[in-house]
């Protein structure tokens, strides 16, 4: 939000720290939230209102305000909108907002989005706010070295050459932004916007060129440019990239679908850093979404420095919906494949490590088995006769089994060997197994299906 | 009697509509029983296409088979015909003629059964376990596209043993979906890619992922006009992703919602998250249903943004999920997914595939 305007003066919800436009709006989230009776759905008008209704109906004492963060769940607080708030929570959250301020300046807010319905609670993720992470620190250095004198001419041309190496390790960053965007996109333009008004339009409309295509312009980069480009330009460059026109605020939207395409170069190197930020980005995420700083306990994360910054911020301003019902928290930390499985208010029911559950269970020595059920081979023998009159292509049956060009089972394939570990160690033998008309459950009775079958079969061609 | 062998007293050919009225809770939705179904978990259910008259069901199990069944319009269901792989089978499909079926395995290969003849014969190979496989039916070629751990996608041309086509994946493939000419590849590490498929298969776009957990199944959507124009993902964190590829407005037409939790709203408890084992979209309505490692599976609209229905707690986690292809049935299959590790799993514990009407429940509701 560019908005100035301080929050106390919007309402917010002291339970969960979320901004509302309007009290009556925030009174109907307590109410659908905070006040609500989880065993009969009764709204009641405040805590101790629930506390009591609860008590007198269903003969039932609750001692925290449902999906509130920890350390606002006093049920005995008497709290309805912005009335009954304690002074001092009052002080601490325009001293938060104000911190925050200062931050989104600079930084991209991504919205969060909403859920089904309210019974499973309120908004969900925001789309990696992460990512925005690298570039606010690519913002500062890259201002810094080559160009203090920010809005002097004379700074420019030997601005150029400190922008040169800035701006293609930055470019790389931008990318992964770039998808990141679109989901929050309009709370960007306010952004950038707020940002064009401290820096002047025209720097922007100079600066699309460079967006793009900056190794390229280098040469011809006019003057002017390069010292408005880093700082205020990087940001907006994202959505520059795309639209490269001078009404870029007012057109987001429909770059992010052209950004990926003309930059397919750009986007492969991206995605693997991308998922190295993302991975890092695991742990700020888990914390954004709970506000609750219980995560970082559990969490191993060693967040960029930027991070713990952003994190609070987010805490802040995201309306996250950090109800206990919600945030899982659990936070994948990177690639040492671990899951945060646990956190105080939910429990991923997943084994710990981040291999996935058919990963898991293929490395059990008893999915391993090359051979199929043993006993197959012998049982399979004697069907094979009726089925082979049934079926005439029975000269060899490993062959049967075979690719029909070129090959040499055992040989192309057999040779392969594990790329994961406890895998199957290669062998086709298998396919000698024959064709596993359900061998292993020719025991007993088969024989009068295995007589109904090619009637079955051939019918119609069908089966 | 059952082809496939004594498995229960369900070998007798026909409905289940049992009467099990004992506690056990491994149908409390009170749907139609699959007999004769596998020994061991049911990781994948295909469905026949329309080219075929009447319903074939398919299923993939870790008992190395793949099974198929006839399920009359009676809710009857009659074993027809199994197969085996020497691995367990993680995926299966049918061609678009439904005169073949193509099964996925920890084997490392792939195998393409003709029905008609009963026979099976490899047409890939992979260095570690298939994960995911998709016939491919384009105007100018026909494949079948595989995924496995081994991070690669290869298209197979079944006549040949060379693959037709190798891309590189980010990381491991852990879940696919195709419908012509887009397909989406979720790997591990949060990787998700989309491909384009006309003229030959190639990399569109490497998309962000939209949750933050380990990608475990994703399904592709369609529009009004049936041209896939999204896919949900689901993740092992109760949560699904609704992603439109080229939407007016991503941020707001991109959600993501959570599914298949435990009644966290009390507040001493914490909530259990389950993994959502399988999407599958109504082929008519257009609206979807997710199952989950909590056992239940819930239905969603995904235009109105409200769920539809969920379904009673199974008594065990629900591994996979299908509609048939006029959205009558909805096939789901109940068994052991490995969510809780190794200590919970009871080879004695049977297997169920389920069958119910989905002709009604799947309405979707007006938009407000």
């Amino acid at each position: 939000m560019g908005r100035k305007k301080k929050k106390q003066l919007k309402p917010w919800c002291w339970y969960c720290n979320r901004d509302f436009d309007d009290e009556k709006i925030l009174i109907q989230h307590q109410k659908a939230k905070h006040f609500k009776c989880h065993i009969c759905h009764k709204k009641l008008y405040t805590g101790p209102g629930l506390a009591i209704h609860c008590m007198q109906v269903h003969k039932e004492t609750i001692d925290a305000v449902p999906n509130a963060i920890p350390g606002r769940t006093d049920i005995e607080l008497e709290i309805y909108g912005m009335e009954g708030i304690p002074e001092k929570d009052m002080d601490e959250r325009r001293r938060l907002l104000e911190q925050k301020t200062q931050e989104s300046q600079k930084k991209k807010q991504q919205d969060d989005s909403d859920e089904y319905d309210d019974d499973d609670s309120a908004a969900s993720t925001s789309f990696q706010p992460q990512p925005v992470q690298p570039q606010q620190g690519y913002i500062p250095p890259m201002a810094q070295p080559g160009l203090p004198p920010v809005p002097g001419a004379p700074g420019m041309p030997p601005g150029i050459p400190p922008l040169m190496p800035g701006v293609p390790p930055l470019m790389p960053g931008m990318p992964p932004v770039m998808p990141g965007m679109p989901p929050g996109l309009h709370h960007q333009r306010k952004y950038t916007q707020s940002f064009c008004g401290e820096n002047i339009m025209m720097p922007m409309g100079g600066m699309m060129p460079p967006g793009p295509g900056i190794p390229p312009l280098m040469p011809g980069m006019p003057p002017g440019m390069p010292p408005p480009v880093p700082r205020p330009g990087i940001p907006p460059m994202t959505q520059a990239q795309a639209v490269s026109a001078p009404g870029i605020l007012n057109r987001p939207p429909a770059p992010t679908a052209a950004v990926p395409a003309p930059q397919p170069p750009v986007t492969k190197p991206l995605f693997p850093s991308a998922g190295q930020a993302q991975a890092a980005v695991q742990g700020p995420v888990g914390t954004d979404f709970k506000p609750l700083s219980s995560t970082p306990a559990t969490t191993t994360e060693p967040p960029k420095p930027t991070f713990p910054a952003y994190t609070q911020s987010t805490a802040s301003t995201t309306s996250t919906t950090n109800s206990t019902a919600a945030k899982p928290a659990a936070s994948i930390t990177s690639k040492p494949a671990t899951l945060t499985t646990t956190s105080a208010t939910s429990k991923l029911i997943h084994p710990d490590e981040d291999i996935s559950l058919e990963e898991r269970r293929a490395q059990l020595p008893k999915y391993q088995r090359n051979l199929p059920r043993p006993g197959q081979a012998p049982i399979g023998n004697p069907p094979v006769g009726p089925i082979g009159a049934m079926m005439p292509p029975q000269p060899g049956i490993p062959q049967q089994q075979g690719m029909r060009p070129p090959m040499p089972p055992h040989g192309q394939y057999g040779g392969h060997h594990q790329g994961m570990p406890g895998y199957l160690p290669g062998a086709m033998p298998p396919y000698g197994q024959g064709p596993p008309m359900v061998p292993p459950y020719q025991g007993g009775p088969p024989r009068p299906p295995m007589g109904m079958r090619p009637p079955v079969m051939s019918q119609g061609g069908r089966y | 009697m059952s082809l496939f062998g004594t498995t229960s007293g369900f070998g007798t050919s026909g409905t289940s509509m049992f009467g099990s009225t004992t506690t056990d809770n491994h149908n409390p939705m009170k749907d139609i029983e699959v007999t004769s179904s596998p020994d061991d978990s049911i990781g994948c259910l295909s469905f026949s296409p329309p080219t075929l008259p009447g319903n074939f069901l398919i299923a993939g199990s870790w008992a190395n088979d793949v099974r198929c069944w006839e399920v009359q319009d009676s809710g009857q269901t009659i074993p027809k015909a199994q197969q085996m792989h020497t691995g367990p089978v993680l995926d299966v499909c049918w061609s678009d003629d439904g005169s073949k079926v193509f099964t996925a395995s920890c084997d490392k290969t792939a195998k393409m059964w003709d029905l008609n003849s009963n026979q099976a014969i490899q047409i890939a190979q992979h260095d570690a376990p298939v994960k995911t496989i998709h016939w491919i039916k384009a105007p100018n070629y026909s494949c079948v596209m595989t995924g496995s751990w081994d991070k690669t996608l290869k298209f197979w041309d079944t006549r040949s043993s060379n693959p037709m086509m190798v891309l590189q994946l980010p990381e491991r493939c852990y879940c696919a979906d195709m419908i012509y000419p887009m397909a989406v590849v979720a790997t591990a590490e949060r990787g998700l890619i989309v491909y384009q498929l006309e003229n030959q298969p190639s990399e569109f776009r490497r998309i962000e992922s939209p949750l933050k957990h380990q990608h475990r199944c994703v399904a592709i959507f369609k529009d009004k006009q049936n041209k896939p124009t999204g896919f949900a993902l689901g993740s092992i964190e109760g949560r699904v992703a609704i992603h439109y590829i080229n939407p007016p407005n991503p941020a707001k037409d991109n959600f993501t919602f959570k599914c298949h939790r435990s009644n966290g709203t009390n507040t001493s408890a914490p909530q259990d998250i389950y993994a959502v084992n399988g999407i599958a979209f109504h082929p008519v309505h257009g609206t979807l249903a997710t199952v989950g490692s909590d056992g239940r599976f819930s239905f969603w609209d995904k235009d109105a943004r409200t769920k539809l229905k969920t379904s009673e707690q199974l008594d065990q986690p629900i591994s996979a999920c299908c509609f048939n292809h006029n959205g009558n049935i909805f096939a789901y299959a109940s068994s052991y997914d490995w969510s809780k590790g190794h200590e919970f799993y009871n080879p004695q514990k049977k297997n169920y595939i389920f069958l119910r009407n989905a002709a009604e429940e799947l309405k979707p509701r007006n938009k407000k």
